[in-house]
């Protein structure tokens, strides 16, 4: 080996060598960093970290910041992705020194199932808060979901799709955190949050007695016929006075397939599988003729 | 003085790093969303060219020159930076939280930065003194800086705007991006 090589060997091996110590004096005489700091760094390893700011600060990171200062944040401010995963919760259960119960896991549904006749055609600027505008939206039904996808803009997950045909969102259960962020953003106000634990919901929030949809605007909305109210036996379905429609029990989380079976309209969904396979076309073609020729 | 401003203007204008060496193009894409987020990253951008000029300055001036290892220059100056990165960023963490936290990731991106391996080369290639080095450093960061606040700025006003569906996000601002660089050839006159 000539005495360049050796040369270079040694250079390299001096300059990684003092960069290395380097490193390790700033590491040793630098003050100690701020407690804050770490906790926060541990705390947000547990957070889900996709920054959706449901919480209402503007990203995980300044969620732990604020958790580091004050552990009240985590009741006053709820992270819902946190709630429904019992795993980090228990992390951070650890991590703070506290017993920390996970809430329930909570889903979001859509109030409607996007089978309204339209009323004009809409020309606008693609976004459910532009449409719904005009006249409560371009569908007959003033509580239709309008099907731009507002509420998919701002899914941290992409739980919510649009089903192009009906123009109506379709969350789905298994990637859906329960955030709330599209229940803020509807401008319809037809997403709800519930427990997913809870075995079905109405697929409608036609609250109008007058006008009623499944007759001559919607060919599978809620009548209020109160034939779910009968059917259930249990008291597993209540009646709203106020709105007219069928309740279901957040608290008691009672499954009511007779409910389901009996509704003549078929609004009441299973909550746990895909809305599309659960609505039978032909019957609803059916359902829909004879309502016609009466007017 | 007079070579010094040259020298400066020519780093930060003429031969803007982004727009006519092409170097840093990383960056000038991905952190120009946001105008706050683009000046975080040219205030590190600034400081880590000006600690890394000065440092392979000595390393080559000191060490490689006189031995005649010159080629020796990429991979010494890589490790140099990528190390000086790590203890500026300890340093920020240790005693200012509030600066490292409005830093946040720009520090560790700058690391494998092109932009700052190559102000350091040109320095060497151009055969600057220690205080042309330092100016040429500071007027590359400068220069760097402002146009990514500048693309911020477009790009801000390009979000609101009525883009064809075919063009919104990255294409638009690929093609804003060439429009200032043919701005920025103007540049070219003025020296």
């Amino acid at each position: 080996m000539d005495s360049t090589a050796i040369l270079i060997i040694v250079f390299l091996t001096l300059v990684g060598l003092g960069c290395g110590i380097a490193i390790f004096l700033a590491n040793r005489f630098l003050p100690d960093e701020d407690p804050l700091l770490k906790r926060t760094e541990e705390i947000s390893q547990y957070l889900p970290g996709m920054n959706c700011g449901a919480c209402g600060m503007p990203g995980c990171f300044a969620y732990a910041g604020e958790v580091a200062k004050d552990v009240e944040c985590l009741d006053k401010y709820p992270c819902m992705t946190l709630q429904n995963d019992p795993e980090a919760l228990k992390g951070l259960g650890q991590c703070l020194g506290l017993e920390l119960s996970g809430g329930e896991k909570k889903v979001a549904v859509v109030h409607c199932a996007g089978d309204s006749e339209v009323l004009f055609d809409y020309a606008g600027i693609d976004s459910c808060k532009a449409a719904s505008q005009i006249s409560a939206g371009y569908k007959k039904c003033p509580y239709a979901c309008l099907g731009f996808g507002d509420c998919a803009e701002v899914c941290p997950v992409n739980a919510i799709s649009i089903d192009s045909e009906k123009k109506v969102a379709v969350v789905d259960p298994e990637v859906c955190i329960g955030c709330g962020l599209c229940a803020k953003e509807c401008p319809q106000n037809i997403i709800e949050i519930i427990p997913a634990e809870m075995p079905q919901f109405l697929a409608c929030s036609y609250l109008s007695r007058k006008d009623i949809p499944g007759r001559e605007k919607c060919s599978i909305g809620c009548i209020h016929c109160k034939m779910c109210v009968r059917a259930s036996e249990g008291g597993e379905v209540d009646w709203d006075d106020k709105t007219f429609m069928p309740l279901f029990d957040h608290a008691k989380l009672l499954p009511a397939p007779a409910a389901i079976d009996k509704c003549p309209k078929k609004v009441i969904l299973k909550r746990d599988s895909p809305r599309w396979s659960q609505m039978p076309k032909k019957e609803r073609v059916e359902v829909e003729k004879p309502a016609v020729k009466k007017e | 003085m007079n070579e010094l401003l040259t020298i400066f203007f020519s780093m930060a204008l003429i031969n803007n790093f982004v727009l006519t060496k092409f170097l840093g193009l990383c960056p000038f894409f991905g952190v120009s969303k946001k105008l706050k987020s683009a000046l975080s990253m040219g205030l590190a951008v600034i400081v880590v060219m000006m600690a890394a000029s000065l440092v392979t300055w000595l390393l080559y001036y000191q060490l490689l020159e006189p031995n005649g290892v010159e080629y020796m220059k990429t991979v010494i100056f890589i490790l140099v930076i990528a190390s000086l990165v790590q203890i500026l960023e300890l340093t920020i963490r240790r005693t200012n939280v509030a600066l490292y936290n409005a830093l946040g990731i720009y520090l560790p991106l700058i690391t494998t930065n092109c932009a700052v391996l190559g102000v350091t080369f040109l320095n060497v290639q151009e055969g600057y003194g220690f205080a042309e080095t330092l100016v040429a450093a500071l007027g590359a960061g400068v220069g760097f800086t402002l146009v990514l606040a500048i693309m911020s700025g477009i790009r801000e006003r390009l979000e609101l705007a009525d883009t064809p569906k075919s063009f919104e996000g990255m294409p638009v601002a690929f093609l804003v991006a060439m429009l200032l660089g043919i701005s920025f050839i103007a540049f070219g006159g003025m020296v």
